[in-house]
């Protein structure tokens, strides 16, 4: 039977503390002994995207890095 | 003689002045000790020029004030001491105890020669300053305000307080635009003068601007200098430690000197020594809930891979039972057979033998009881004929009674009959025809 996949919010719509309380349940989830191995790759997925989402937020890109340096010296 | 005597024997100007000079050669006038206020600091070929001061303590009206110098051969040593000592420099406003002498000179007046300061009293006047601001802020109940503002998890959006060309400011930028971890920070500058009698309103004025778009900004780093050289004493303030301490977003103080405090040290949520000690508190934090996020990664990552070996394992399991499953089931199952079968039969014995005998008994008395039964009937068969024999009407006419009919019906009432009428008498052995004559009832 497919297990109907669970309703996630879209990431652009979470605040970080959002995004970190979710891996934290999808964590707490996992750990449990009913977790269904038919949605492991789902809850691992959206872990992974939450993970990235929130590293993305937190982190800029190198080049985004140079342009604010670039900024500064003007 | 007399107007001679009257008439003013009038001295010169520098005889007057010696004669002050020499009424002032006075011990009592060497090396004293004087606590008083310093006003119109000024340094000329490394000489210094003041004036000192006595205030009224509440009308601020000037009490005493008098003119005073620091020679060019004690002055540098004099000013070096009391800025390491009380990081601050010697400057109109600032409460000393200095040591000198009250030297008139013809030309020049008369001033006070200061040979020493003690930066110990002015450190304790700070103190005494600090504490008074401090007290009244517990009064008021504000000083633990800001302290105890929570921090966001990732303060990253972050308003700055600094003197734009500062090399403070440089650093802190430089130290958080290149941090390793390739944090993200938003900073927004707002310029304040950081020394003189212009910081309190300036920083209290960019405070206000922050907080007119507290929403943009996670927290609020107020830094200065870069130099050695720090004055202190402008931060010291109840005005600027007042909006401080009540200000919404929580305040990062890095304007220190690397061993004294200002009253912001005590109401600012984070105290640094350093701009770059801010920028490195702040990158911390990131650098924190990056770890974080990799830990909670690495646990997930943990969590799927443990499921999925278990799984393979159940199912590995599984595939070696299953292959000896039929063969085993059928063992089972002809086993179980064989095993009803056996208690079948000796169940059967069990139960049919006295079962057998029961019938048998049972057949026995069956045909007994028959037979009794049957001759009772008979027996009583032949009681009820004799009984139905006497009491037959064929009996009863032979006794001598008749039956008498009129049309074929039994006559039982003299209504029935009426005159004329033929009526026939059975007898046991024939009938009698007979005309009724006359009917008579009974009474």
């Amino acid at each position: 039977m497919e297990p109907t996949n669970p309703q996630f919010t879209p990431l652009q719509q979470l605040s970080y503390n959002q995004a970190v309380s979710e891996l934290d349940a999808i964590l707490r989830n996992m750990q449990g002994d009913n977790c269904d191995i038919d949605r492991l790759t789902i809850y691992t997925r959206r872990a992974t995207e939450l993970i990235a989402e929130c590293r993305r937020r937190l982190t800029a890109t190198d080049e985004e890095l140079r342009a604010i340096l670039a900024d500064l010296e003007k | 003689m007399g107007i001679l005597e009257e008439t003013p024997q009038p001295v010169t100007l520098q005889a007057l002045a010696r004669r002050v000079s020499a009424a002032l050669a006075d011990t009592s006038l060497f090396n004293v000790w004087v606590v008083a206020e310093l006003s119109d600091l000024r340094v000329n070929h490394g000489h210094c020029y003041l004036e000192l001061m006595e205030k009224h303590p509440s009308t601020g009206a000037i009490l005493a004030r008098m003119r005073a110098v620091i020679w060019a051969n004690v002055f540098p040593r004099i000013n070096a001491d009391f800025l390491s000592t009380t990081g601050q420099r010697l400057a109109s406003g600032i409460k000393v105890m200095v040591c000198g002498t009250v030297n008139y000179h013809p030309a020049f007046g008369m001033s006070f020669v200061i040979s020493a300061i003690d930066p110990a009293f002015t450190m304790g006047e700070a103190e005494r300053r600090r504490r008074e601001i401090l007290r009244k802020l517990q009064i008021e109940g504000v000083l633990e305000l800001n302290r105890s503002i929570e921090w966001p998890d990732v303060p990253n959006r972050i308003a700055i307080i600094s003197a734009p060309g500062a090399a403070g400011y440089g650093d802190f930028i430089h130290q958080l635009y290149t941090n390793p971890s390739g944090l993200r920070f938003h900073t927004q500058l707002f310029p304040a003068v950081m020394q003189g009698e212009r910081t309190s309103p300036s920083v209290i004025a960019a405070l206000d601007s922050i907080a007119a778009g507290m929403d943009e900004f996670d927290c609020v780093v107020i830094i200065r200098g870069g130099g050695a050289t720090s004055d202190l004493l402008a931060f010291d303030d109840y005005e600027l430690a007042a909006n401080i301490a009540q200000f919404p977003l929580p305040v990062v103080i890095g304007i220190g000197h690397e061993r004294d405090t200002t009253v912001l040290d005590y109401v600012a949520n984070m105290r640094v020594k350093t701009p770059t000690a801010a920028a490195e508190w702040l990158i911390a934090r990131g650098e924190n809930a990056l770890a974080a996020l990799r830990r909670i990664g690495a646990e997930i990552l943990q969590c799927a891979t443990d499921k999925i070996a278990a799984a393979n394992t159940q199912l590995a399991y599984l595939d070696s039972t299953l292959a000896m499953a039929p063969a085993a089931a059928l063992q089972r199952a002809s086993s179980r057979i064989h095993n009803a079968t056996v208690s079948l039969a000796g169940s059967s014995a069990r139960l049919i033998a006295p079962q057998l005998a029961r019938l048998e008994a049972t057949a026995t008395s069956i045909a007994t009881a028959a037979h009794t039964a049957t001759r009772r009937a008979l027996d009583r068969l032949e009681a009820r004929t004799s009984l139905l024999q006497a009491l037959s009407p064929e009996a009863t006419l032979r006794r001598g009674y008749t039956i008498t009919t009129c049309n074929g019906r039994a006559v039982t009432s003299i209504s029935q009959l009426s005159p004329d009428a033929e009526i026939t008498t059975h007898l046991a052995d024939g009938t009698v025809t007979s005309t009724i004559t006359s009917t008579q009832h009974h009474n």
